[in-house]
């Protein structure tokens, strides 16, 4: 799910001229960024339910730039693997979007364009199959368009069991981002607020070479008594062939993956008037990059908290935070080039964070605040030039959605008007010439790569 | 003769009684604070039910649910359970259906909820209901 950076690192080449090294950093870093501000409310699911966008989402439109915003109802519709309908005939399962841009880095060219273009194939196929498919088409400078399959998740799902004198539900996920199918949506992969990284983990979809939209997996799930969740399942990577037909480019494979686990397990409080939920997250493979390269073995080992205050839905809060933790060993120790006898650490961690907070008032203004943070093992070797990935950034987010309440004139279209400015204070281990160049080359500082939004979309 | 007279004479009770539940339902609401009650709906309902005429959502609509004769909503597909209940809701059935969870109060039912044990809240909530005709 590429961000407006994103986009506006693929229009870069012809400053690349300016400074080589820089730029492909910037583009690096720009690639790496994943902030979107994609639609998360899908009118066919408010079709099919006769649930206003606002039943499942606290902001009629999802919660900002930071996420679907899922209220503990909407939860409930993701467990119950986008089945629910309200009994009215059949639906057809297909939404669209379109997002129009301004985008004003703090370096570089402003720009104002048709960023964005999707088709939604999501809603129930039988009372126990349903899904979310994204197909997304991104303008990437230059009147030119890639149109990538973005997040899948296909569930079957067997509802309204026994386990016990306690209700259960259980169900399989089909998906292509691990950590996109958690129902409090807390994991990066959901939330879409992975911090920016020069190195992070497997569950942050910001990492290069990320899983996300490369992979496919299946994960077997239940809920207990509405309050225990529990999952546990399998990743493997797509062929380079298939990433290629998938819209993305070869250079960004995750590579071979095998003993690939996801785990996940969680409990959940729904009070009606308050939510809160605490969960554990882990995602282990060998992984071999390149291909044909020596095994590296990753483990993510994470955590999150949530708390919403939802009172009766004319204020709510909502509180979100995440941590995660990656354990490697190399499948290779680089000697350093410019330090005779200077090798890199076998081992070493990276760890992921953020923590987000939303307030939205009568389910139509909002706003979010979200910091995050990417550090890691201090080696000089692998990340150069000065030893540290750290990357700490936030985003500060303002949005207005007029449409898809109980009220509004209409439940089953939405528009959003939203303004969203990142900023960063470390980049690269660095707050200033974050990229090491050399005297009399242009440098970058940190915040040379913050950059403000504003964005209209229509979804329908 | 005898047999349309019965008929006609059932009919007559049902009304009566459809008539009486929704008098009764306005004498007990009246207990309640109907303002207060539009919150308690945001809070416990509105995911679930609508408010306005025709608008079904998961649950059938509650427009002029007061009064009103469990299972009758013609375009909603309610339960076997709550279709063969044969009962008015008046504020009293109401009262005594929501302060339990639904699956105790009619076993069978499609719907999922544990219940509004508090009684201030109950009594406001269906105050709410009562002026949603």
């Amino acid at each position: 799910m590429p961000s407006f950076l994103n986009r506006r690192a693929m229009r870069r080449p012809k400053r690349m001229r300016r400074s080589k090294l820089a730029y492909l950093w910037y583009g690096l870093a720009a690639l790496l960024l994943f902030v979107s501000t994609s639609a998360n409310a899908i009118p066919a699911y408010a079709r099919q339910t006769g649930a206003a966008c606002a039943d499942c989402h606290a902001g009629a439109y999802g919660a900002g730039a930071n996420g679907p915003g899922l209220t503990p109802y909407g939860m409930r519709f993701k467990l119950n693997g986008y089945t629910d309908t309200d009994g009215n005939g059949v639906k057809i399962p297909v939404a669209g979007q379109l997002v129009g841009t301004r985008a004003v880095p703090a370096q570089g060219q402003s720009t104002t364009e048709l960023s964005e273009a999707d088709l939604y194939l999501a809603g129930r196929v039988t009372d126990q199959i349903g899904g979310y498919v994204k197909i997304q088409t991104d303008n990437v400078g230059n009147n030119k368009y890639t149109t990538q399959l973005s997040d899948v998740d296909l569930r079957f799902v067997a509802k309204d069991l026994k386990l016990g004198n306690k209700e259960a539900t259980f169900g399989v996920t089909v998906n292509n981002n691990p950590g996109f199918q958690d129902p409090v949506a807390a994991l990066p992969a959901a939330s879409q607020d992975g911090p920016p990284t020069v190195s992070g983990s497997l569950l942050n979809p910001s990492s290069s070479n990320t899983l996300s939209h490369r992979v496919i997996g299946a994960s077997v799930y239940g809920l207990y008594d509405s309050d225990w969740y529990g999952e546990i399942g399998t990743y493997t990577s797509m062929p380079t062939s298939v990433q290629d037909h998938l819209g993305y480019s070869i250079g960004g494979d995750p590579g071979k993956l095998s003993d690939t686990g996801y785990f996940s397990f969680a409990y959940m409080k729904d009070l009606k008037s308050q939510f809160f939920s605490a969960g554990v997250v882990a995602l282990t493979t060998k992984r071999q990059l390149p291909r044909t390269g020596p095994n590296e073995d990753l483990t993510d080992l994470g955590y999150d908290l949530t708390y919403q205050y939802l009172g009766n839905r004319d204020n709510i809060v909502q509180l979100a935070y995440f941590n995660i933790l990656e354990q490697r060993r190399y499948a290779s120790v680089p000697v350093s080039p410019s330090i005779p006898g200077l090798t890199a650490g076998e081992r070493g961690i990276v760890h992921d964070q953020t923590a987000s907070v939303s307030y939205t008032f009568k389910q139509s203004y909002g706003v979010t605040f979200a910091h995050m943070a990417s550090t890691g093992t201090h080696d000089v070797v692998r990340f150069v030039p000065y030893g540290d990935p750290d990357t700490i950034s936030n985003s500060f987010s303002v949005f207005w959605t007029p449409f898809g309440k109980d009220d509004s004139w209409t439940t089953i279209a939405n528009i959003k008007i939203a303004a969203t400015w990142f900023r960063f204070t470390k980049f690269n281990g660095s707050v200033t010439n974050v990229f090491g160049v050399p005297l009399g080359a242009p440098i970058t500082n940190a915040r040379d790569l913050d950059e403000f939004l504003l964005s209209a979309s229509a979804a329908f | 003769m005898i047999e349309l007279a019965l008929r006609q004479s059932m009919r007559c009770l049902v009304v009566a009684g459809v008539l009486f539940g929704w008098m009764v339902t306005s004498s007990t609401a009246s207990a309640g604070d109907a303002s207060a009650g539009s919150s308690v709906f945001k809070t416990e309902c509105s995911e679930c039910h609508s408010v306005k005429e025709g608008r079904n959502k998961k649950g059938p609509s509650l427009f002029g649910v007061v009064g009103r004769a469990a299972g009758t909503i013609p375009d909603y597909s309610y339960s076997d359970a709550l279709k063969q209940a044969h009962w008015v809701w008046t504020a009293d059935k109401l009262h005594s259906y929501l302060s339990q969870p639904a699956k105790q109060a009619n076993p069978g039912t499609k719907m999922k909820y544990s219940g509004l044990t508090d009684p201030k809240q109950l009594d406001d909530l269906i105050s709410y209901l009562s002026t949603i005709h």
